[in-house]
């Protein structure tokens, strides 16, 4: 009894081997295991044993139908485990891929740095009137800034806004103190365009006015966005600077991240990069926007996002920004 | 401006205290920018007061001289010279051989077979002047054997600051005035500038101001008996430092004085000067400046009339006539203050920038005109001891500019700061800079001398800034906002453009463009298309404003399909009407002719999925009559979300996009983004799902060929029945006679499983519905 169950072990081990299809297996498994197979009339031949043999070979024989079930199962796994189905795996096709303007995505990075710091975006006209643009901001009728030159007048009595300064008005007017804003956008300069100078380009304010708002406060936010945004622990320093809305206005350098401001012919041998003007607002211009400035102060600051976009990118040609050459653009992936 | 700190160490008491190479990086950080600090004068050494004792003839040169040179050595030295000027007993600047000029060394070296030991040289090669035409000529009290560079200020620091950073600063377009912050900034005192008080014991100059708002001072003064009209030697190598070129003591003195305090000065000659006007000038007139140019005058300009002549462009440029001679010996000298906005405008118009216009522009302080008189006779006195002054300080002063007042809240300034300064440190670091202050219990009482309140500084913020600077803005630590937990009303458009912008090029493989706000004039041209919109002024290409985004995007297809036969892209961006901004969504489909069903389609389902997406609301497409010629007639939709307009599909008309390229297809997409924006996302409706398994069923429906799927839709959203759970177009099928619309129902119940009675019911009912509208259909 013994050896014949390895015998059908053995057989049937070999049988099961060579089946490479799962129907294929299956019907070996019926024959091996199934009502007529020798396991099945050896079990039922028990029944005519005696007490000691049904113990002693009712164990074996059930034994041995447990390992064929095994060898089935092993084998079952084998095969399913490598498709039957053959094609050209190795085919590779292009994606089609679409993108965004490098402007948005930078625009993007520094708004979501911003909101994470309290700030709401918000977004002002391109065409707008003097008073928004100039007026309002503390810019006195024969001041440069207003001249033809620099400035698109319209032949309705309004321009294209020269920066998103504008933005701070509309914005007092629209939610008052305190308020925590930054607005990016389109502005316009009359300018002849060269490699280094758009006609088109665009801008990012921000703004922050509240009881107590002090010249460290401006510091720290400047500081904490710019590392964040050229992922570097660099430091700010303030310099006086001049603009009409802000009193006392600063530009705020970067300690330049080529050299580490150590000097080199990027900085200029200073260790410093100019990179934003700002300053605390001018009472003038929290007056025109509703604001006590006896009881509220704020700071505001600008950011050339044309320009972190082409540092950012290494475009050395600022006037591919608005070509619309998808040669150019459909290089920017879409984050 | 060219600073030099020769000029600046004589304004400062112990200034040899002061490093001048290394204070220029607090004065960056204090005042102004700094572009360059430039030490001049290292490069030359070995340079003596010579005598020529001989001077032969070169025997084998047409120009060129053999002489002996007295250098105070033992004895004279053989030296070739090629100068026009060289003679016997003139003393010159000699480098000896060893010495240096523009960092090279003399050596002894044979020209034309003679021997040269050393240089006479000129005073460009000293770097002093741009005169090249002979070698320095040097008075004959110089002792031989002298230094140069002891007699000569030639060493010097020629330090450049950025004019643009200096445009709020009128007192800093100085010497005077830099030297004033210098001080401050390295705790050191300014000298007081020495002057000459002049008697008013004679007659006034007849001077007469016509328009005392454009013109608010005018100092004037006549001076006789001018002999010496020579310039000495440190004020001609500082103008040459500082920019300007030595032309005559005369009018090197009104260089000086603008170089020094920054006032312009005007110098005529007294012999044509009559009487004085300060007015406007007559539409049309014409006037020749200085430069022998003629301009044309409006009656904006200011000028100074000499009688019934003009005589000078006020604060710009003077005239021919006007002008200061060899033989002058008498001058009219002329100091005045005038309005900045009017000068800059008499510039710009002209065309003229001039030194003086430049500074006049900025707000000068009208205290300083009749200084800069008083200084410049003391300086020409020192040149002239026999001069007379043969007229009062006439001076016509309407209005006086008089110390600003200003209450600084101890308050504020701590606000600002961020911190509580001593009384002391506010104090001394505002009156370092010239201010008075009186300390109050919660104010500071300041006095603002006027040449800081002529533009500058007027109220309590600038004073801060004041403080701020020399408090050091290097001393503030960057100090986080208080956190503020109460959240503001959100503007979501900049968040809903990058959702949309995202969408588009994430799901539909679109490139963003940015574009111009104005229409490319020749691509208007070249297809025909006339627009009148809002104008740019003073422009006569590419000055009209977009009122239609995609259309203005046009000019980008037209050079993308150059390098692409298929192209999407999109904007979002402005365009204008009636005097309103309007934002806009673009998005263009380029590709051949024969895939415009394709393009059509896909930009319905771009459509569709955008509002679907962004905010849960179906949009439909209605027939639209377009009003634009280059739109074609037949297939321009109109986009409605609800019952509202929200934007265009068209497809841009044949004689157009053959314009741009042959057999291509251009599919325009035009949603109003404002509408956008203010429609709210609809709230997600949630539906039971049924308990009871449900059934899809197909039919297909047929009809004539030139039935459009907008009918069927309509039949079979017009089939009401309560177990349909949704239907929709499967897909369409076209022979010779007809075309077979193939549409799916889901269909169940919420309440059991539905039998083949209930199946066979619904189709019965479907089907008499379709004929009941007079369609076939495959039963």
């Amino acid at each position: 009894m013994e050896n014949k169950l390895k015998e059908i072990l053995a057989s049937a081990k070999e049988e099961i081997e060579k089946t490479t299809k799962e129907a294929d297996l299956m019907n070996v498994k019926s024959k091996l295991l199934g009502k007529t197979s020798e396991i099945s009339s050896l079990l039922s031949s028990l029944k005519d044993m005696s007490i000691e043999d049904k113990k002693k070979y009712g164990s074996l024989i059930n034994n041995t139908k447990k390992e064929l079930e095994g060898y089935v199962n092993n084998h079952l796994a084998k095969i399913e485990s490598k498709s039957n189905i053959t094609f050209d795996d190795t085919l590779d096709y292009d994606i089609k891929k679409g993108s965004l303007h490098p402007v948005t995505i930078v625009g993007r990075e520094v708004t979501d740095l911003l909101r994470k710091m309290g700030f709401t975006i918000v977004s002002g006209p391109e065409m707008e009137t003097e008073y928004y643009n100039f007026e309002a901001l503390n810019v006195p009728k024969n001041h440069p800034a207003r001249d033809m030159q620099d400035t698109y007048y319209l032949d309705n009595g309004m321009l294209l806004r020269t920066q998103t300064s504008d933005n701070q008005i509309h914005a007092m007017e629209r939610y008052g103190a305190p308020l925590r804003i930054c607005a990016p956008g389109r502005t316009f300069r009359n300018e002849d365009m060269d490699a280094g100078h758009e006609t088109t380009f665009f801008q990012l304010e921000g703004m922050v006015i509240d009881k107590n708002i002090s010249i460290e406060n401006l510091l720290y936010t400047v500081r904490s966005l710019v590392r964040e945004i050229l992922k570097q622990d660099v430091e700010v320093r303030l310099r006086p600077g001049f603009f009409p809305f802000t009193e006392p206005s600063f530009e705020m350098d970067v300690s330049c991240t080529i050299c580490g401001g150590k000097g080199c012919p990027t900085c200029k041998n200073s260790g410093w990069v100019e990179l934003v003007p700002g300053g605390m607002v001018h009472p003038n211009v929290l007056r025109a926007g509703g604001i006590d400035p006896d009881e509220y102060t704020g700071f505001a600051f600008g950011f050339g996002l044309t320009r972190l976009a082409m540092m950012k990118y290494k475009i050395s040609d600022i006037r591919l920004l608005n070509s619309g050459d998808v040669r150019f653009l459909e290089q920017f992936n879409i984050k | 401006m060219l600073i030099s700190c020769n000029k600046l160490k004589t304004h400062i008491k112990n200034s040899e205290d002061i490093d001048f190479l290394k204070v220029w990086d607090k004065f960056t950080i204090r005042t102004a920018e700094v572009e360059e600090v430039k030490v001049v004068g290292g490069n030359i050494d070995g340079v003596v007061v010579a005598q020529i004792v001989d001077c032969q003839e070169h025997p084998d040169s047409d120009h060129m001289h053999v002489l002996m040179v007295d250098y105070g050595e033992k004895e004279p030295i053989q030296v070739v010279c090629g100068a026009p000027n060289v003679r016997k007993g003139l003393k010159t600047c000699f480098v000896k051989v060893g010495g240096h000029i523009d960092g090279i060394e003399i050596k002894p070296r044979p020209l034309r077979g003679v021997v040269s030991n050393g240089m006479c040289c000129s005073g460009r090669e000293l770097g002093i002047s741009d005169n090249h035409d002979g070698i320095l000529e040097l008075p004959d009290d110089y002792p031989v054997g002298k230094d140069i560079k002891e007699l000569w200020p030639i060493d010097d620091i020629i330090v450049e600051i950025d004019n643009k950073s200096l445009t709020n600063r009128p007192d800093l377009w100085g010497h005077y005035g830099i030297a004033r912050e210098v001080a401050a900034i390295t705790e050191h005192e300014l000298l007081p500038l020495e002057i000459e008080e002049i008697k008013n014991d004679k007659e006034d100059l007849n001077i007469v101001i016509k328009n005392p708002e454009l013109c608010y001072r005018y100092c004037g003064l006549t001076v006789e008996n001018i002999k010496n009209n020579t310039t000495p030697m440190d004020m001609q190598i500082f103008l040459y430092y500082a920019g300007m070129r030595s032309i005559s003591l005369l009018v090197d003195l009104t260089n000086y004085l603008m170089l020094e305090l920054g006032q312009p000065m005007h110098a005529f000659d007294k012999r044509v000067v009559k009487s004085l006007e300060i007015g406007l000038a007559k539409d049309g007139d014409t006037y020749t400046t200085l430069d022998g140019t003629e301009r044309k005058l409006t009656s904006d300009n200011l000028m100074i009339k000499n009688g019934d002549k003009y005589f000078a462009i006020a604060g710009v440029m003077g005239g021919l006539d006007s002008e200061i001679l060899p033989d002058t010996d008498s001058l009219f000298l002329e100091s005045a203050t005038f309005d900045p906005g009017s000068i800059r405008k008499t510039a710009i118009s002209l065309g003229l920038r001039t030194e003086a216009s430049a500074r006049y522009e900025k707000s000068l302080d009208p205290n300083m005109a009749d200084l800069a008189i008083k200084r410049f006779v003391y300086l020409l006195h020192k040149e002239n001891k026999d001069m007379k002054i043969t007229s009062n300080l006439t001076d016509v002063y309407p209005t006086k500019l008089e110390e600003g007042h200003i209450s600084l809240t101890k308050k504020k300034l701590a606000i600002y700061m961020g911190k509580t300064l001593d009384d002391n440190v506010v104090k001394t670091i505002l009156e370092r800079i010239g201010f008075k202050v009186e300390v109050k219990d919660d104010t500071y009482e300041v006095v603002v001398p006027t040449f800081r309140h002529s533009k500058d500084v007027n109220i309590e913020e600038d004073l801060i800034e004041e403080v701020s600077r020399f408090y050091g803005l290097e001393n503030f630590g960057p100090s986080p906002l208080c956190l503020e937990l109460s959240s503001k009303e959100q503007d979501t458009v900049y968040n809903e453009e990058y959702e949309v912008k995202y969408l588009l090029a994430n799901k539909y493989d679109m490139n963003e463009v940015h574009s111009y706000v104005w229409y490319d004039t020749n691509m208007l041209k070249e297809l025909g298309v006339e627009k009148k919109g809002i104008k740019l002024l003073g422009k006569e290409q590419n000055n009209i404003l977009r009122d239609d985004l995609a259309f203005s995007l046009l000019n980008i297809v037209n050079n993308n399909l150059k390098n692409y036969n298929s192209l999407k892209v999109f904007e979002i961006g402005s365009t204008f009407k009636n005097n309103q901004n309007e934002r806009h969504l673009a998005v263009i489909y380029a590709d051949d002719e024969k895939n415009i069903e394709c393009l059509y389609n896909e930009a319905k389902n771009m459509v569709k999925t955008i509002f679907n997406n962004l905010k849960n609301i179906s949009v439909t497409f209605k027939e639209n009559v377009n009003e634009k010629e280059y739109y074609d007639s037949s297939l321009g939709k109109v986009i409605m979300a609800g019952e509202e307009t929200i934007g265009t599909l068209n497809v841009l008309n044949k004689s157009c996009s053959n314009k741009i390229a042959k057999k291509k297809a251009i599919v325009m997409v035009d949603i109003d983004f404002d509408k956008y924006v203010s429609l709210k996302a609809a709230s997600c409706q949630i539906k039971e799902v049924s308990k009871y398994p449900t059934v899809n069923l197909d039919y297909t429906v047929i009809a004539d060929k030139d039935t459009k799927y907008s009918r069927i839709s309509e039949v079979i959203t017009a089939f009401k029945n309560k177990n349909i759970k949704s239907s929709h177009l499967v897909g369409v099928y076209e022979d010779d006679k007809s075309k077979k619309y193939t549409i799916s129902f889901n269909v169940g119940s919420n309440e059991k499983t539905l039998t083949q009675e209930d199946l066979a019911k619904f189709k019965e009912k479907f089907i008499s519905h379709i004929k009941d509208n007079n369609l076939e259909i495959i039963e």
